[in-house]
């Protein structure tokens, strides 16, 4: 079902970055999570190569930055790839203190440790690998991101995930197996 | 014939578009062996199944030659996936061979889970989040288990049935392999371009497969986040001379939506079967099933009543469906029986095109400047999505079947240009130098092709009452899009 006026949600979200927010990747699990934490309901989100997406978000920023409530600038990665910075041009307090702690807390996490982590909780609690499967969320997500759980990335992104856990949220996120 | 494996038998299969097919002709011995296998895999009841399913659901409808089925474009992706694997093995000292057979068994393989009329049917599944009616999750479901993987499992060894199952479910390319199962220029879509075009028999949309096959090499790319890179993978990649085909290619992709799977009598006739399904739901979830005019071992029957169940899925196909018709168009349900008739009549919804009055009163300025045409298409799209929220809204308390106006919504971009979301090997590159860019970024066009969009109300009752009510909430939303409250 199309949700209304999706471009004012995800312009909260830059809001509560405080302002700015680097990629489209870390906007998405950062949204995830949110919604997984009880902040809203807001998107739908379904599981794409980068683990937890949701289209409606993704609309919803279109829309922002081609009002101009969301500045997007462009820049080039030194490895080549292009990525965006989201920023507002007249930055806000948040409305919620909790919620805004919440996202720029998680918008410090690496963004492939950030992606590992959302992952790994949407496998849990939407594919019910490790709640009602057999298997172990995190194993699954280095299965399925070889390359980017590497390194430590995994073991440092369950690590940051239950740094997330600590704080209060409407709702607590689940508890993850251990990696 | 020499190099043929013993006892075994060449086949040949006659295709509209790719001549012939020959299974067991490929001059390594374990090719063959696949091939043959494959063969057999095609026997299969699963697989068989698929003759009784077209290729594109209704648009026989308008397009009386588009009865092509699944069957035949399956043949046809496992054709093309073996003329790209011929372009990795040109390119690649060391192909990993393993992976070449399971992209080729998943390029055949990939549908063999799709419902009945193709992806009319996904979309009921979507509605009721039923797993069954979503053709990768059945196909994964047929290959690992029943005749399939048996016939896989026999001379392929343990294991092959799963592994090509993951490659058919994964959405995205793991590896250099899979992208020729799924990725913007796979197996898949070169087959469907090409059979589409040529039974509906649209003159746009000619796509040179083979230069572009011709054209391909495999090249290492960068990947990585905005926080820097995590690795390298290898991909398929055009060589420069391929960067017109190419956005001939990409164009063509767009001119198929617009033209074919979009049009508004397809549609409509897919709004149509969708809900005739939700009612048929209904009455079965009510247990009034003898409403339905179906007895209760019929086989959508058997489904309604579980959705889970594979074999109750694998029942499904189109001719079910027809075959179900003249009990359905004496259903004792008023609802279930109209809709049943419109199909059968070709009496399809009349529809309002919300998209196309949203755009009329948002229309460009004679020189419009890109940021200005950025920001109008959005507040389009927006006021669009708004009426969408505004009609569901209104009928939210009545059973989708019974409601006297559907939505239908459908964005397609004709690329999605390469970003740190995205993996490599799902875009197209092209070599440029030693280089290698993506294609939004060599070609002009490319970047400036916009999406196709269509947001449509079909109308299900013949009363004037349906219509007012649309208009009344286009135009309620346009002008709260113009006083600049979305």
């Amino acid at each position: 079902m199309a949700k209304r006026d999706p471009h004012l949600v995800a312009t909260r979200i830059v809001e509560d970055a405080g302002g700015e927010l680097v990629g489209r990747t870390r906007l998405q699990k950062i949204a995830y999570l949110l919604q997984l934490a009880g902040f809203g309901d807001e998107f739908q989100f379904e599981y794409k190569h980068y683990g937890p997406f949701s289209e409606d978000l993704a609309r919803g920023m279109e829309i922002a930055t081609a009002f101009g409530q969301v500045q997007e600038d462009e820049q080039q990665a030194g490895w080549g790839g292009w990525y965006s910075i989201y920023r507002l041009p007249n930055a806000r307090p948040p409305s919620d203190p909790s919620r805004a702690e919440f996202v720029r807390t998680a918008k410090e996490i690496g963004a492939v440790e950030l992606e590992l982590a959302a992952t790994a909780a949407f496998i849990f609690a939407v594919e019910g690998i490790g709640r009602t499967k057999e298997g172990n969320p995190w194993a699954e997500t280095r299965a399925r991101k070889r390359e980017k759980a590497r390194d430590g990335r995994l073991e440092r992104a369950a690590a940051q995930y239950a740094q997330l856990r600590q704080f209060p949220t409407p709702t607590q996120l689940p508890v993850l197996p251990t990696p | 014939m020499p190099g043929l494996l013993t006892g075994a038998k060449l086949r040949r299969i006659r295709c509209p578009v790719h001549n012939l097919i020959d299974f067991g002709s490929t001059p390594d011995r374990a090719g063959r062996q696949l091939e043959l296998e494959l063969w057999r895999v095609i026997e299969t009841r699963p697989f068989q199944r698929l003759r009784r399913i077209k290729q594109l659901g209704f648009s026989e409808l308008v397009f009386p030659g588009a009865t092509h089925t699944r069957f035949a474009h399956s043949i046809g992706v496992f054709h093309v996936a073996r003329q790209l694997v011929g372009a990795i093995r040109r390119s690649v000292a060391d192909t990993d061979e393993r992976q070449v057979h399971v992209a080729i068994a998943a390029s055949l393989l990939h549908d063999v889970g799709h419902g009945l009329f193709s992806h009319a049917f996904e979309r009921f599944g979507e509605q009721f989040n039923l797993n069954m009616a979503q053709h990768e999750h059945v196909s994964s479901e047929l290959i690992r288990g029943g005749e399939i993987a048996d016939v896989l499992k026999e001379k392929m060894g343990r294991g092959f049935a799963d592994e090509v199952a993951d490659m058919v479910k994964a959405k995205q390319p793991a590896n250099l392999y899979a992208s020729v199962v799924s990725s913007q220029f796979d197996a898949d879509r070169l087959d469907y371009m090409q059979r589409d075009r040529l039974m509906t028999g649209v003159r746009s949309s000619d796509v040179d497969a083979m230069w572009l096959i011709s054209n391909l090499e495999v090249r290492s790319v960068n990947t990585g986040s905005e926080d820097g890179q995590t690795g390298s993978v290898e991909t398929l990649v055009l060589g420069h001379k391929a960067r017109q085909t190419a956005e001939s290619y990409i164009v063509a992709v767009l001119h198929l939506y617009q033209n074919v799977y979009g049009h508004r009598a397809t549609r409509g006739a897919e709004t149509t079967f969708f809900a005739l399904m939700c009612q048929l739901r209904r009455l079965c979830q009510e247990e009034r099933i003898g409403a339905s005019g179906l007895p209760p071992n019929h086989p959508l029957v058997r489904f309604m009543a579980d959705s889970e169940s594979l074999e109750n899925a694998l029942a499904l196909d189109d001719t079910v469906f027809w075959g179900a018709l003249p009990f359905l168009v004496a259903a004792e349900d008023g609802t279930l029986r109209s809709l049943a008739v419109r199909l059968r009549d070709r009496r399809l919804p009349t529809y309002v095109d919300i998209r196309a009055l949203v755009e009329a009163a948002f229309p460009p300025a004679a020189r419009e400047d890109m940021s200005v045409r950025k920001a109008r298409l959005a507040r389009i799209k927006l006021t669009c999505g708004n009426v969408l929220s505004a009609l569901d809204e209104r009928q939210a308390s009545t059973p989708m079947g019974e409601r006297a106006v559907i939505t239908d919504e459908y964005e397609r971009s004709p690329y999605r240009r390469f970003d740190t979301g995205r993996t490599p090997m799902n875009q197209m590159h092209i070599r440029v130098g030693d280089g290698v860019l993506d294609m939004a970024t060599v070609s002009s066009v490319v970047a400036g092709a916009e999406p196709f969009n269509l947001c449509r109300a079909y109308i299900f009752r013949d009363d004037t009452e349906s219509r007012t009510m649309v208009m009344n909430i286009i135009r309620t939303e346009i002008g709260r899009a113009g006083h600049g409250e979305a």
